[in-house]
């Protein structure tokens, strides 16, 4: 086992699929251009078999310069064509390993390593893009369980591993014991139909279909749209019914497809989340690197009575397609969060009936907050169009709701060493923090707030980003010392 | 955060901070000129955006350089605990900010040519997630308070 291991050769056409993915986006204008012109377009054809030919041979010598050793305590990656580089990650210094499969990996059996080690520095993290599911799974148990194991022990197992280094599951009775919650399909199916994503989908839609008039020829486009007004209002209202239909069954398929058989286990200091359906991933989420639980009730689901549970946790790895907080279940009864929490993590609780609301007096800032601008505009509107002020009318009732929604929704609860913050961002997200999670805590009053005896509370906590911050506006005054002795570790100075 | 940091910073915060505003009001000063000057050879600039101009730069120099340092002076206050530090600052919006020491990452402190001139410096912490300045303190005040707080903030830090 200390002799270097190269990846499994499908490595080779990961690599290759990338390097055509990246490209491909860059030359598109230009592909577009040459299909205009003959020469270009043959220019266009053979330049593009040699960058093709190029990247094979990139991919073909980058996967025979990469390879990775376990040695005693140690994973070594050594790899560059022209530079060379070797890496050393010392198994105390990894925080996760999580193995992860697209539908590539899945024909061959093979599996991607991701290797997380702590710190903030993604530099310092590593992946081996395609190994055998067994290896994989050896390396994962090789550098993440075995670590708590005595080290006599240790010796032991490994001289068994050599003889049958093929898959070592951890003990199948314990992995039963453990705390786990698994989605259902009806809830999965309810998390698909009403999520967000069917409105980002509608979106792309009306940019497509307005872009397309420049893609499709004049010609056909005109005979298209005199044939769709010809069908007369009805069938194009049947016509646009479809197409939601369509989208929204689109939108369903893609938050199935991603959360299927979504799987979230506690471990002693962990959390482990499996899911996906074409791709499988895994992710591990220390359970120190926690800086606050979420829960998140959309518009569409706080009706329903279902919430989200998200974390936010603090780390280096930050990819443009991943969320800004992690979720650690997409879709469930707002019931039974609490048995959810307690199962899960038992550190944390959800407590809301002794929430400290908001004061009266805090009312009209949350009104004139949300509704200054509609009511700007139907000023405006009033002026000019008179007969048309009907629209920023609407509108500013809406806002008005959704002012006095925000206003009702915020408030905080103090339970021992944690907080529970509750706003409204469109959505109620009540965020469950401990003490020793808050960075800073700051306290804002205006000359108005000063006057009325209000305050702002300020709570920063670090997340993927650079931080977050807590704001509960227009708090009693009393309510934010109590806070700040809460949170202050100097309690006779402040008080 | 009931009763207000009690410890000012320096009273030459005052005079830099003066000396600031002066050097930017230069520049409106030179657009105010240049504003004059073509004014007298442009026949289409009007007077009445002459008179505006020269106008707002004159309240700008007032307000940023005979009325906001002191205002600013009187709010800054902090002090430092063992565990954690205190600051209180802003005119309008008063902030007040509490820092515990065992989430300080890094203090540092940094010293501009007009600061240089008056012998202060600025202390700025930072925790993981924010950034806190506490601006024009003296030079020597500043140093020690950076090794002060380095010192208290060497606590063991359990993760992050």
């Amino acid at each position: 086992m200390s002799e270097p291991k190269r990846l499994h050769p499908a490595a080779m056409i990961f690599n290759i699929i990338q390097a055509i993915k990246q490209s491909v986006l860059g030359l598109l204008p230009l592909v577009i251009i040459a299909l205009t012109n003959g020469v270009l377009l043959i220019v266009m054809v053979i330049s593009a078999v040699v960058l093709l030919a190029g990247v094979i041979l990139v991919s073909v010598l980058s996967w025979l310069r990469f390879t990775y050793q376990l040695e005693d305590d140690q994973l070594r990656i050594e790899r560059g064509i022209l530079i060379r580089k070797k890496r050393t990650i010392s198994k105390h210094r990894i925080q996760s390993i999580d193995l992860s499969q697209n539908v590539i990996h899945r024909i061959f059996g093979l599996t991607k390593v991701q290797i997380e080690t702590a710190g903030n520095d993604p530099a310092t993290d590593a992946a081996l893009s395609a190994v055998s599911m067994a290896e994989g799974q050896r390396l994962h148990d090789e550098l993440k369980y075995k670590k708590q194991v005595p080290e006599e022990l240790e010796a032991d197992l490994e001289g068994q591993e050599e003889e049958q280094p093929a898959l070592v599951q951890p003990d199948p009775i314990e992995e039963t014991e453990l705390p786990r919650r698994k989605i259902t399909l009806k809830t999965l199916l309810i998390a698909g139909s009403t999520s967000a994503s069917f409105g980002i989908l509608l979106g792309i839609f009306g940019v497509v279909f307005s872009q397309a008039e420049a893609l499709i020829p004049d010609e056909f486009y005109s005979d298209a749209s005199r044939w769709v007004l010809s069908l007369g209002a009805q069938l194009m209202i049947v016509l646009g019914i479809v197409v939601v239909i369509f989208l929204w069954l689109l939108s369903i398929l893609q938050t199935v497809i991603k959360n299927w058989d979504f799987t979230i286990t506690r471990y002693e200091k962990e959390l482990f989340i499996t899911r996906g359906l074409l791709e499988k991933k895994q992710s591990t989420i220390p359970l120190k690197k926690i800086q606050a639980i979420g829960i998140k009730e959309s518009i569409v689901h706080q009706p329903l009575g279902f919430v989200s549970v998200y974390v936010e946790i603090a780390s280096g790895e930050v990819n443009q397609n991943e969320e800004m907080h992690t979720l650690i279940f997409p879709l469930m009864r707002k019931k039974d969060l609490t048995s959810f929490l307690a199962e899960i993590l038992p550190e944390y609780s959800y407590e809301t009936e002794q929430l400290v609301s908001l004061p009266k007096k805090a009312l009209p800032y949350y009104l004139v907050r949300s509704a200054i601008i509609p009511l700007l505009a139907t000023i405006g509107v009033g002026i000019f169009f008179l007969s048309y002020i009907w629209i920023p009318l609407i509108i500013l009732i809406i806002a008005l709701l959704y002012g006095f929604a925000s206003y009702h929704t915020a408030g905080y609860v103090i339970d021992d060493r944690q907080i529970t913050v509750q706003s409204r961002i469109l959505g109620k997200d009540t965020a469950i923090i401990k003490q020793h999670r808050v960075q800073a805590l700051a306290r804002k009053q205006n000359p108005l707030h000063r006057k009325q005896a209000l305050v702002n509370m300020d709570m920063a906590i670090l997340n993927k980003m650079s931080g977050r911050h807590f704001i509960i506006r227009e708090l009693r005054v009393e309510d934010g010392n109590k806070i700040a002795d809460w949170y202050s570790y100097q309690k006779e100075s402040s008080s | 955060m009931r009763e207000q940091p009690n410890v000012r910073i320096a009273k030459d915060a005052i005079k830099a901070w003066q000396l600031t505003a002066h050097l930017f009001a230069i520049i409106s000063f030179i657009i105010t000129i240049a504003a004059i000057v073509l004014y007298f050879y442009v026949d289409f600039v009007p007077g009445w955006l002459v008179l505006a101009i020269a106008g707002v730069t004159i309240v700008e120099w007032v307000v940023t350089a005979f009325i906001i340092p002191k205002l600013r002076w009187r709010r800054w206050r902090y002090q430092i605990y063992d565990q954690e530090i205190y600051i209180q600052h802003g005119i309008l919006i008063v902030t007040r900010t509490l820092v515990p020491m065992i989430r300080v990452q890094h203090v540092d402190t940094q010293q501009g040519p007009i600061l240089k001139k008056y012998g202060l410096a600025t202390l700025e912490i930072s925790t993981a997630a924010t950034t806190h300045q506490i601006p024009a303190l003296l030079e020597e005040e500043a140093s020690e308070l950076r090794d002060q707080i380095s010192e208290l903030a060497r606590v063991e830090q359990d993760d992050v």
